[in-house]
């Protein structure tokens, strides 16, 4: 469980969070939604320390992240897989060193559990055979899964994933949204992800929050959430569903 | 204190190198304090001596041999007036053990290796990939910075040795040819006044600019902002703030280096 209280976060004195509340149960993929540049990549990269709060606090498993220091922080990001916007994938490292990187570094296995491993993940993410292939040579819906196989190598609790449709053609977008259904049926995880494809996010979610000037202005099913009474949460739908 | 600078506003740039100073103090503490923990990256410490060292060597050999050379010219056309060329031998040995040869080494280095940490380590910031590091448990201070300082540390005093060693070939073979002095002098001369602490203290020297130049080179990697603008920028700053560091750097150990290791044989 992910408990976020009052949260508030300013950069050079723009108030981006303020007082933020919201709660992610676990084994269940929440949504966040919300327009560009209302603070969703913000809220998510306290969820896993990436940044600090100004005032709030961010409970993950009831443990307060920023009462952890550097080498506990280190230690407890463990638990966590990440799948960034871009893909964030190691462009010195081919795929399969990609892949293999949080095993080699926070495991013994053996050379061939880690290839055995590696290829379980590709597999998963339907890329197979592109191990040796360098990130400049994949698509950007082939990077994110790479990044995707790798955030999950480890069998994480929870998984962040950050945009992870953004500048996808529909095709790729339906694929990647599987992606997540699969992944999260197959290891049961925490799942968090942060969208403003509305089609999407009403195709994978269990819970979908919507991160409005700084606050969550909705945050139920999606049922519920189609049905609020919220204007901006309405406008948002309309649009993203191309009504409005 | 903003109304101060409104007024002042020559306290800017003071305030500024003060601030710049004081966040490299704090990644310079935390990249030390990560060296000691595990786990241990030999692979990566190797990969970074590999980069740093063997593949600087011919650049290394390259400059020492013309500033070995052009030293003995200068000065042997010079003590030709006193008529002293047999000490150009030694007066090269010595300004390279000293001063030229951890200085030019720690200088090609940084143009070589410090653009190159700036760059990789920006362009990783810039792209998410340090925060992927962090995600995955990984700190990146530990991850990319210990292996390069450790790898600076040893090598540049390595290459220092390498540049000497070249350098004085290249006195000895502009000496011998170009000046017309008889090899044996030169060489009597250059043993007689070069000692092992004068090699000794500017190995010293360079393993001191060597620790200068990763961290400040892979500190400006770290404050790396915006997309290939930014790691341009960072990188030339990282050469110019290294280069300048080693010179100021280098007066200041040449006092201690002076007062605690040659003193005797004033």
């Amino acid at each position: 469980m992910i408990e976020i209280t009052d949260l508030h976060k300013s950069f050079n004195g723009n108030a981006v969070l303020q007082g933020l509340n919201l709660s992610i149960p676990d084994g269940k993929i929440t949504v966040i939604i919300g327009p560009s540049g209302c603070g969703k990549t913000v809220l998510l990269r306290h969820m896993i320390g990436l940044l600090q709060p100004d005032r709030g606090r961010v409970m993950v498993d009831r443990v307060n992240l920023s009462a952890l220091d550097r080498v506990q922080m280190n230690a407890f990001r463990g638990r966590f897989g990440m799948l960034f916007q871009q893909a964030a994938l190691f462009d010195s490292m081919n795929v399969f060193e990609n892949v293999a990187f949080p095993l080699r570094e926070h495991t013994q296995k053996t050379d061939g559990e880690i290839q055995k491993i590696v290829a379980e993940k590709l597999a998963l993410v339907g890329l197979t055979g592109t191990e040796t292939k360098m990130p400049s040579e994949l698509s950007g819906g082939m990077r994110k899964r790479v990044g995707l196989a790798r955030a999950i190598a480890l069998q994480p609790k929870i998984i962040l994933y950050d945009e992870p449709t953004t500048g996808l053609d529909p095709i790729m977008t339906e694929a990647i949204d599987n992606l997540i259904l699969e992944t999260q049926r197959k290891m049961n995880v925490t799942s968090v992800v942060i969208s403003h494809d509305i089609p999407s996010s009403f195709r994978i979610a269990d819970q979908i929050s919507m991160v409005y000037k700084g606050r969550i202005v909705e945050s139920g099913t999606a049922e519920a959430f189609r049905n609020s009474k919220h204007e901006a949460v309405q406008e948002f739908i309309r649009k993203g569903e191309g009504k409005g | 204190m903003t109304l101060l600078l409104k007024w002042i506003p020559f306290l800017n740039v003071p305030l500024e190198l003060l601030g710049a100073l004081g966040r490299w103090c704090r990644f310079v503490w935390a990249a030390v304090t990560w060296s000691f923990q595990p786990p241990y990256r030999w692979r990566s410490w190797f990969c970074q001596m590999q980069f740093i060292g063997v593949q600087s060597l011919p650049i290394i050999m390259l400059t020492g041999l013309f500033t070995g050379m052009v030293f003995a010219l200068q000065t042997g056309k010079t003590f030709a007036i006193f008529k002293m060329q047999n000490l150009v031998g030694s007066t090269v040995a010595l300004a390279l053990a000293r001063e030229i040869a951890p200085v030019f080494t720690a200088l090609m280095v940084t143009a070589r290796a410090g653009s190159a940490m700036a760059a990789e380590i920006g362009t990783m910031k810039v792209t998410e990939q340090i925060d992927a590091l962090r995600t995955m448990a990984v700190d990146p201070l530990q991850y990319l910075v210990t292996p390069r300082v450790i790898a600076c540390i040893f090598m540049v005093p390595l290459l220092t040795i390498v540049f000497n060693y070249i350098g004085c070939l290249g006195a000895y073979v502009v000496g011998t040819t170009l000046l017309d002095i008889p090899s044996g002098p030169f060489l009597r001369h250059l043993y007689w006044y070069l000692d092992p602490d004068d090699i000794f203290g500017g190995l010293i020297k360079a393993a001191v600019f060597g620790f200068f130049l990763a961290t400040v080179s892979c500190y400006k990697g770290f404050r790396t902002e915006g997309g290939a603008e930014g790691v341009g920028r960072a990188t030339t700053s990282a050469v110019v703030a290294s280069s300048v560091t080693i010179l100021v750097v280098d007066y200041f150990l040449t006092t201690w280096i002076l007062e605690f290791f040659t003193s005797h044989r004033h």
